[in-house]
């Protein structure tokens, strides 16, 4: 059973890498790395580390001590550069409007640190278990930087174009599915970690097709000129609405 | 136990993420294609003095004093549907123009976070008081003069914003685009 799973995580590794492939010369046919410059640089990445990585499985096996300091310094890597491609695909959805993503990006950035330190903090210290769960934690940070803006943008009736939708579901879900992934993975170790390795191919998998579906045109360029309120009617009409609003909730108190 | 914690966060999240991606409803006042300014937030608040006439103390007395059973009930039964609707209305007039508040607060250059949560809190009780309210009238306990003050309430932030709307000047290109974001699909990135 397991040596059958290994042969098709194996399989399912090489699908990625050609997918990704596939994919970064797409990004690069469209022109669209100008648009997701650090989307490019990671897929760039990743797809390197992966093709290292696999070679290295292959030559060393999965349980030599090299393969594990790689493997986990490849994810290290790669994380990073997601959190770099989530930052420009924010940045994308909300930096036009120049009030609201001062605001957003402040809350999100903070939300993500508060998210950060509660888990580091909740969850019980073993040695062991701190690679899987940093990546845990920075991956459930990740996927509520993009739930928030999503949020965001609802909330202030923004409406997103297809394909940035199409990029944040892919990192989203991908990295929802990580920490359900490593949070069993916590719990039942040992005859779960080549599961593990297959769910998390499949994962990354479907994210790359949401990103190819997303990439499969050239995007428009992007005017950041958007015209703008003056300055002082944000601070002038604001306050008269809230006041208003809190002078409704009187009235609205007072029936009771 | 933080296994738990940490799936229900993720299934948390998931939800969230479904939430914010669903395209809003379009509002009743989208459908009929309100402009700006002029029927800015008071399309149904300037209806309220023929409501206060329809909803007279005075009548109901009349009737509960000359009219038979089934007529006063008829009629009563009339008179709630009629306060309920005309609620209806208050609370789009009310959307819309927080609506445009929103839409104020993502075109300006500088975004008070003090203030946006402000407004945040305070919606969310508008919403809780208002359905009770509307839960009051539909079981009969809230009295004729609480629709007025709401009303009144209503009424006085939507000409303080149509006057706002105003004091911005002639930009045409504004107003035509708070008024196409507020058919209900938002404000688009292109």
């Amino acid at each position: 059973m397991i040596a059958e799973l290994q042969k098709l995580v194996q399989a399912l590794w090489i699908a990625n890498i050609a997918v990704a492939v596939i994919l970064f010369v797409l990004v690069i046919s469209r022109r669209n790395y100008r648009a997701f410059p650090a989307f490019t640089l990671y897929l760039l990445t990743n797809t390197t580390l992966s093709i290292w990585v696999f070679l290295t499985y292959k030559h060393r096996g999965f349980t030599s001590p090299f393969s594990w300091w790689l493997g986990w310094s490849m994810q290290v890597v790669a994380i990073g550069a997601r959190a770099l491609a989530v930052g420009e695909l924010c940045k994308h959805l909300l930096a036009r409007y120049r009030g609201i993503w001062n605001l957003a990006w402040r809350i999100l950035l903070a939300s993500a640190a508060i998210l950060l330190i509660y888990s580091w903090v909740a969850t019980k210290y073993l040695w062991t278990l701190a690679l899987v769960r940093a990546q845990r934690d920075l991956e459930l940070a990740i996927a509520a930087v993009i739930v928030g803006v999503f949020v965001f943008m609802r909330h202030y009736g923004i409406e997103a174009r297809a394909a940035d939708r199409f990029m944040g579901v892919g990192y989203c879900l991908y990295s929802c599915f990580k920490v359900v992934n490593n949070t069993i993975l916590e719990r039942y170790l040992d005859q779960y970690v080549m599961l593990w390795n297959f769910l998390e191919m499949l994962a990354f998998l479907g994210s790359l097709l949401l990103w190819s579906w997303a990439l499969r045109k050239r995007l428009p360029e992007e005017s950041n000129d958007m015209e703008l309120l003056p300055e002082g009617v944000y601070s002038a009409l604001t306050p008269e609405i809230n006041g208003r609003l809190e002078s409704l909730n009187e009235s609205l108190k007072r029936l009771w | 136990m933080y296994f738990d914690v940490f799936l229900a966060l993720t299934g948390l999240l998931l939800l969230l993420l479904i939430w914010s991606l669903r395209k809003p409803r379009r509002s009743a006042a989208a459908q009929r294609g309100m402009s700006l300014p002029d029927e800015c937030g008071s399309r149904h608040t300037s209806y309220l003095p023929q409501i206060q006439q329809a909803l007279a103390v005075a009548d109901y007395d009349y009737v509960s004093q000359r009219g038979s059973r089934e007529l006063f009930r008829r009629f009563r039964k009339e008179r709630r549907r009629t306060t309920l609707a005309y609620l209806a209305g208050l609370r789009e007039d009310f959307q819309n123009l927080l609506g445009l508040a929103r839409i104020i607060a993502v075109l300006s250059p500088e975004v008070a976070a003090l203030q946006e949560f402000e407004k945040l809190r305070l919606t969310c009780q508008f919403r809780w008081r208002f359905e009770w309210l509307r839960l009051e009238i539909w079981l009969g306990h809230a009295r004729l003069v609480d629709v007025s003050n709401l009303a009144n309430v209503v009424s006085g932030l939507s000409v303080r914003m149509q006057k706002a709307i105003k004091e911005l000047g002639e930009r045409a290109a504004l107003a035509s685009k708070l008024g196409s974001s507020l058919d209900g699909r938002g404000v688009h990135p292109v």
